[in-house]
């Protein structure tokens, strides 16, 4: 084997005091000088990169282990003939300890395969498994691909989604598990009966109900939540209203309208809320002559019939603290330094 | 016949366990199966004796196994069921506290709706009101699928329906719980979640026993008080009508372990009771 | 038979006497209800443990609890009749479901239940979540035996990892790898995983648990790898020879 041959060509090394304890990626820094008196065998350079060498084959033994013992691969060979080629350059006892860490992982690795071939006719060999096993979960393995990976030996190619189902069903002959009594009654605690709400069951049509019962419960859900939205939105209404029936002549400006001099939060929050009252059909906003929007609350408040004919508009505003500020001025060279609608007493 | 279980018995109750409900003709083959395995004498038309061989020794453990109709298609179905609702029962550890608070709460919108039917969105919105522990709609969305995996509830479209399963182990109480709100079939007599209703009187009809009634007939009327009966007849090419066995429980004993025969006949057929109006 | 005695300050003849004091139907609920019990806590493959028994249900009929698990056991369809040495107090209930009460631990007295039928080709059992996890639980123990009773965690994860599933990510089917094969199927004492002393940095290895010993053998698990791999079970020389001592010794404990 390649180690027995090593073991010659490796005579003379100095032992070393870490050997395998002295573990591989994690080690300090160098201190200089700490075998610098020893001269300039050997410079730093190249056994920095001996050194690294080494980490590199230990973790690599290391995370494929299976496949150094599998029958299959000669890994394990191959890393050792690496390892001896490594040896040749190694003059100082911190290289000399990798080595040593490198070889015990190695020849215990060597030993669990030997021992293997001896006791039995054919070897467990868990690489061998796995690949039968993937045969068995029906892997469709790709075609014109290369199948195996030569970096671990994987093999490509896909598993169907009830790749460990077929597994389970095999697996059950080998088992003699219980089956499971599953239930629903009496898995949470009886009821007193539910008073009696549906007098009426016949004689609706679902669709006019489904329609009734959506928003219902749409409003049911979210009321925890925007109850303060709704209380709001109802205010605003209510102003639009009252200044609309005060002057019902003049199109009342929806800037004009939303917009709050004293703070930009409130106009956006203005907004927000007068997009309910547009959405619900409460109001409605047209352009006048001048293309500029106004708004006018709807004739006979809301739910309007026209509205349900009507495909859903969105409208995106765009509004930034510069362009308050501006309209802001033009507000204020028209005299209007009042907001149309007040801060709401909650909000204080 | 013999009242002695045999493994035959035993492997088919294990099978029915693990299934949990299975429809008739599976039950049949399970029922061939299982006497073959064991080596025991096969008879196709004795399946009924051989699971109330099974039911007998089931009784001092608040199980059975019903006989049921699917409310969907009208084939039959055989189901192994739990009748005891005690403090072990609710040691239950298939779902959480608050997954069965939701399934509590879907079944009140099923049963409260007029169709039978409870759609996902008024299910999902339920999730934050749980008292329990509230939910993601999308936790929501995946416990409902769990549901309808686990056969107790049925899916069609977005909207949910009680499914045989469920119904079978469940009739009892929920004509327990909701007392005025649940019918009866006006022609097989069992609890009817997705039915036809009469807009004069207001009986219910299951969808396959209204099929199997007013088979062919072009002007079909109530059963009940004789009115024209508005509705499409669905198609009742689905409904398999077996000869009945009314030795096998079909629906809920009132008092769980001790009633375990019922009376109600387990599924309409072309040959049951028919009021004599129409 | 060392589950005889389930309570050690009861004779025979004292639990004769106290079931005396109660009517049948009293201890028929009672039976009734353990097995509800077991039943219950078999869903998730828990084992169970006798001290809960008496919390949860037998309570005050501790006196007579010999006698409700003697019943309860019959139910089952116990092999072995606990009675015989109880002296006979057998009231008869019939043999249900074909299942088995398996004392795993007899220090702490937990037990587990088990199938007394084997699985055969036809029955046709739900196929669900849980009979993926059952395949991949299969695979596992099927390592372990075959690595010679004990497997470094090393070599289960990167056979795993050849069959797609990475113990370090979510997985679509069985959610959280590491945690189903080291805690959920160690809970349902399918799989021991203990610390290797001196390891630095820590390793783990696996062992089959008591449920495993019970649920399936060293002959099945062999059988399973030879359908897999293809092979006749005896070219597995040692391996075969192990599962057929195993299969020659009756039940250890």
């Amino acid at each position: 084997m390649a180690e027995a041959s090593r073991r010659s060509g490796g005579s003379g090394r100095t032992p070393s005091r870490g050997s395998a304890e002295c573990s591989g990626g994690e080690e300090q820094e160098e201190m200089p000088g700490e075998d610098g008196n020893s001269g300039a065998e050997g410079n730093e350079e190249t056994r920095r990169h001996i050194r690294h060498k080494y980490r590199e084959l230990i973790s690599s033994v290391q995370q494929n282990r299976e496949d150094m013992l599998s029958s299959r691969s000669n890994r394990l060979t191959e890393v050792l003939e690496e390892a001896n080629k490594l040896f040749g350059g190694v003059s100082r006892a911190r290289e000399a300890a990798l080595d040593a860490q490198f070889l015990v992982l190695a020849s215990n690795l060597g030993k669990e395969k030997a021992s293997q071939l001896h006791s039995d006719m054919i070897v467990f060999d868990p690489t061998a498994f796995a690949e039968d096993l993937l045969t068995f979960m029906g892997l469709n393995r790709l075609e014109g691909v290369e199948s195996d990976d030569e970096e671990d030996g994987m093999a490509n190619g896909f598993l169907p989604s009830d790749a460990w189902q077929r597994v389970g069903i095999e697996a059950e002959k080998y088992f003699k598990r219980a089956p499971t009594f599953h239930y629903m009654l009496g898995s949470f605690k009886m009821d007193p009966p539910v008073p009696k709400q549906r007098l009426e069951r016949q004689k609706q049509k679902p669709s006019t109900e489904e329609r009734r019962a959506m928003p219902a419960q749409l409003k049911k859900m979210e009321e925890s939540h925007q109850e303060a939205t709704e209380k709001e939105v109802e205010r605003i209404l209510g102003l639009l209203q009252t200044y609309f029936k005060e002057d019902p002549e003049t199109p009342i400006s929806f800037f004009d309208f939303v917009i709050d001099p004293a703070s930009f939060a409130r106009t956006v929050e203005n907004i927000f809320h007068v997009s309910f009252i547009i959405r619900d059909g409460f109001a409605r906003i047209k352009l006048d002559q001048d293309k500029l929007p106004v708004i006018e609350p709807a004739a006979n408040e809301g739910q309007g019939t026209e509205q349900e004919n009507q495909s859903r508009y969105q409208g995106v505003i765009s509004l930034s603290p510069e362009d308050w500020k501006v309209q802001d001025e033009i507000i204020e060279t028209f005299e209007i330094t009042d907001p149309m609608i007040p801060p709401s007493p909650a909000s204080e | 016949m013999g009242t002695q279980m045999t493994d035959s018995h035993r492997r088919f109750l294990q099978v029915l366990m693990s299934h949990g409900i299975l429809e008739g003709s599976a039950v049949r083959a399970l029922h061939r199966h299982c006497c073959e395995v064991h080596k025991v004498h096969y008879a196709h038309d004795k399946l009924d004796d051989f699971v109330n061989v099974i039911n007998v020794h089931l009784q001092s453990l608040f199980m059975q196994i019903r006989k049921g109709m699917s409310e969907d298609d009208g084939r039959q179905y055989y189901a192994l069921v739990n009748l005891a609702e005690t403090e072990i029962t609710k040691m239950a550890s298939d779902y959480a506290e608050n997954e069965l608070e939701l399934f509590r709460k879907t079944m009140d919108l099923i049963i409260q709706s007029d169709n039978g039917f409870a759609a996902s969105t008024s299910i999902l919105n339920l999730s934050d009101q749980l008292q329990s522990k509230k939910m993601k709609k999308k936790e929501a969305e995946q416990v409902l699928q769990n549901f309808v995996q686990d056969k107790w509830l049925s899916e069609k479209d977005g909207e949910y329906t009680l499914s045989t399963r469920c119904i079978m182990e469940m009739e009892n109480y929920i004509c327990n719980t909701y007392q005025d709100m649940v019918n009866k079939c006006n022609l097989c007599g069992t609890l009817a979640i997705q039915s036809q209703i009469c807009d004069t009187c207001g009986i219910q009809i299951h969808l396959p026993c209204v099929a199997t009634y007013f088979k062919g007939q072009t002007d079909p009327h109530c059963p009940n008080c004789n009115e024209f009966w508005p509705y499409e007849i669905p198609d009742s090419n689905t409904a398999i009508n077996q000869p009945n066995s009314p030795q096998l429980p079909s629906t809920a004993p009132k008092e769980p372990p001790s009633a375990v025969r019922a009376k109600r006949r387990a599924v309409p057929s072309t040959s049951g009771r028919r009021p004599n109006r129409s | 038979m060392e589950e005889c005695s389930f309570t050690q300050t009861q004779t025979p003849s004292q639990v004769r006497r106290n079931l005396e004091k109660r009517s049948p139907e009293q201890v028929d609920q009672k039976v009734g209800e353990v097995l509800q019990y077991l039943l219950v806590k078999d869903q998730k493959k828990l084992p169970i443990k006798r001290a809960d028994i008496m919390k949860s249900v037998v309570k005050e009929y501790k006196d007579v609890y010999p006698e409700i698990m003697n019943r309860v056991g019959r139910t089952l369809q116990q092999a072995e009749c606990r009675a015989a040495e109880e002296g006979h107090l057998s009231l008869l209930t019939e043999q249900v479901f074909g299942l088995q009460l398996e004392e795993v631990d007899t220090k702490n007295h937990i037990y587990i239940l088990v199938n007394r039928l084997q699985r055969v080709e036809g029955d046709n059992m739900r196929v669900d979540d849980n009979t993926g996890k059952l395949g991949l639980l299969t695979v596992i123990l099927s390592l372990i035996f075959m690595k010679g009773n004990v497997a470094k965690e090393s070599v289960i994860w990167e056979t795993l990892r050849r069959l797609r599933l990475d113990h370090g990510e979510k997985n679509s089917e069985f959610g959280d790898l590491k945690k189903l094969v080291t805690e959920e199927f160690v809970r349902q004492k399918y799989l021991e995983y203990t610390r290797i002393p001196h390891t630095e940095p820590v390793e783990y290895e696996f062992r089959w648990g008591p449920r495993a010993v019970k649920e399936t053998s060293k002959m099945k698990i062999l059988e399973f790898v030879s359908k897999i791999q293809n092979k006749d079970p005896q070219s597995w020389v040692t391996h075969y020879k192990e599962a057929m001592d195993e299969a020659a010794t009756p039940a250890r404990h």
